[in-house]
């Protein structure tokens, strides 16, 4: 069945494919016109576009013409043009001119789950190695610092601690303190059934000092300064900021990240530490409330209890991970792309491998101890 | 000649400081018309109010017939696919590659199939002048002039009958500034485009532009051809072209 001749009148006049194009040649009827198009053979290789029943034409409507008149043999040399107003003549040749490089399909870019998981592995590895270089380079900057003290740049450590930890007291206490209170509850509820609720002051100061507040205390400040430093260095990054940094003589980790570095290592055992305070105060609340222990009766139970060992491994902890926060954030900052896409990948990026370290981390601090005695 | 866009009495001001007192211009099917300005004199401004993004506080735009200030969002819509407008750093967007960027307003306006909208991109590079592999690459491994090539084919790709551009040729070398000036001009004359830019760039003004309009002190100083404006006696105006004169 032939296609309905809206667009293109083919006829065979003396021996020539003579093609009658018809109506507004526009991008809104390529889909139509295309249809048409394919359908249309020719008798030889040679043709003549009449332009006197056109009315318009574009680039996207003389594209796909001149494309399916390629495939059908003919080309440039072969395409007679009459009756076409100069407008159209003029669009018709800057299309076949700038035509002439075959458009290539790009190649596709699905790829197998295999491929996926050895170029995700390769990259991680690659960011590890980094990383390593990156924390050799603070250690040489740290020793330049300790040879030329006045390097040291106090006022931005400052602004930064206020920021790291002097704000991040409420969320850390709020959090605290409400953990504190869960499982003081969840213990408990346990040791009503036997009797000895007394081991739930026991449970909490202990859990709380040792494990829950530094990990609770590290994950709050990865999601809050951790991301703020990647975000920040980041668009630094993209504004050419740390180019100038450099091209004015400074060394960009000078500037950033040792300030930064400073600022959360100092600030995190301080942050733990009020954590320590409102997680007892939660698990206090529960005993006072539900389990008939006085607040008295909790802190004399607590003096008892908890060694001093388990408050000084928890801010001991502390440091160590903050140092790993600092440097995976600062290092992810340095490292952003020059586009703005990439400013959020590596922020992202910097929250998800802070609460894998700091996990890690405590793992590894919990089996040495053990094998210490601590 | 068919006058496509009409800006009358433009006054703008953004709280006290009053950036337009009155601009009137008008652009007629096929000019190749140049803004020109000092910095802070307000072009951007006026080009964000001609193409609806940004509201003048009195005054009127009519673009191809429409008036934009005045006109229901669809109709605006409607006006919107018959222009194209390319920012100044390209504005093309990061997480696309160049071809899909280019595929936007393929996918967003039309109802062309995916087999013909990749071919109409790969054509599309070709007119700008850049290779079919580019279309694989991230907008951030371009370099400028690449940037802007690339916004140009987006810009184009809805077969826009005006095209709008914010300072074309700033941060290019001369020689791809250059070639970029002439590719406009060469679209512009085979696809019967009128062209609106805002420029800084003597070269620019000296070799494709049909008519300047100089902005001055929020109104407009002078328009006309570019050899009539280099005559004015206007003080702003003898300074800007002296700046390049031939000694």
């Amino acid at each position: 069945m032939a296609v309905a001749q809206r667009w293109i009148a083919p006829e065979l006049e003396s021996g020539a494919n003579v093609l009658y194009l018809q109506g507004h040649w526009r991008l809104t009827h390529v889909p139509g016109i295309s249809e048409e198009i394919e359908a249309l053979h020719l008798a030889g290789n040679h043709c003549v576009l009449d332009g006197s029943r056109l009315e318009e034409l574009d680039t996207a409507a003389a594209f796909v013409l001149l494309r399916r008149l390629a495939t059908l043999g003919c080309i440039a040399g072969t395409i007679e043009v009459r009756h076409m107003a100069e407008r159209h003549a003029r669009l018709l040749t800057l299309v076949r001119d700038r035509m002439a490089t075959p458009s290539v399909a790009s190649p596709s870019s699905h790829r197998g789950v295999l491929q996926r998981v050895g170029r995700a592995s390769v990259r991680t590895g690659h960011i590890l190695r980094a990383q390593a270089s990156f924390l050799g380079r603070i250690a040489l900057e740290l020793v330049d610092l300790l040879r030329w003290p006045r390097l040291f740049r106090l006022k931005e450590t400052v602004s930064q601690f206020e920021v790291v930890t002097v704000d991040a007291i409420p969320i850390v206490a709020l959090v605290t303190f409400l953990i504190g209170v869960v499982f003081a509850y969840l213990l408990g509820v346990q040791a009503q059934r036997f009797g000895a609720t007394i081991f739930v002051v026991d449970g909490v100061g202990l859990a709380i000092c040792r494990e829950l507040s530094p990990i609770l205390v590290a994950l709050i400040v990865a999601g809050r300064s951790g991301a703020a430093f990647t975000a920040q260095i980041g668009s630094m990054k993209v504004q050419e900021e740390i180019d100038a940094i450099r091209t004015l003589g400074l060394s960009p980790i000078q500037v950033l990240v040792v300030p930064r570095l400073v600022a959360i290592m100092t600030g995190l055992p301080l942050l733990v530490f009020v954590g320590d305070v409102t997680g007892i105060a939660g698990g206090m609340l529960i005993g006072a409330m539900l389990l008939d222990i006085s607040p008295t009766a909790f802190i004399a139970r607590l003096h008892v209890v908890l060694p001093l060992d388990a408050l000084t491994v928890g801010l001991a902890k502390a440091p160590v991970f903050a140092a790993f926060i600092a440097m995976i954030a600062c290092h992810m900052g340095l490292t952003v792309a020059r586009d703005a896409r990439s400013v959020g990948e590596h922020t992202t990026s910097t929250v998800v491998q802070s609460i894998v370290w700091v996990i890690v981390l405590d793992a590894v601090f919990a089996v040495v101890l053990q094998r210490l005695g601590i | 000649m068919e006058t496509v866009l009409e800006v009358r009495d433009i006054v703008t001001r953004f709280g006290a400081d009053a950036v337009h007192d009155g601009v009137s211009l008008s652009v007629e099917r096929g000019e190749v018309v140049a803004l020109i300005g000092g910095s802070g004199t307000g072009k951007s401004v006026l080009l964000k109010e001609m193409i609806g993004l940004l509201r003048p506080t009195a005054g009127s735009v009519h673009l191809l017939g429409t008036d934009v200030w005045q006109a229901d969002e669809e109709q605006v819509n409607g006006l919107r696919r018959r222009f194209g407008m390319l920012f100044q750093d390209g504005a093309l967007f990061s997480s696309l590659t160049v071809a899909e960027n280019i595929a936007v307003p393929f996918r967003e306006n039309t109802d062309l199939s995916e087999r013909l909208i990749a071919p109409l991109v790969g054509f599309k590079l070709s007119l700008v002048g850049l290779a079919p592999e580019t279309g694989d690459k991230t907008p951030a491994e371009l370099s400028g002039g690449m940037r802007k090539r690339v916004a140009l084919a987006r810009a184009l790709a809805l077969e826009p009958e005006i095209l709008f551009l914010d300072e074309p040729t700033s941060g290019l070398d001369p020689i791809g500034a250059r070639a970029f000036d002439a590719l406009v001009r060469t679209l512009g004359d085979s696809l019967g485009l009128t062209v609106f830019m805002v420029t800084h760039d003597l070269d620019t003004l000296l070799s494709i532009i049909d008519r300047v309009i100089a902005l001055s002190e929020g109104k407009v100083i002078a328009d006309g051809p570019v050899a009539e404006v280099m005559r004015s006696n206007h003080p702003w105006i003898r300074e800007y072209f002296s700046a390049r004169a031939p000694h």
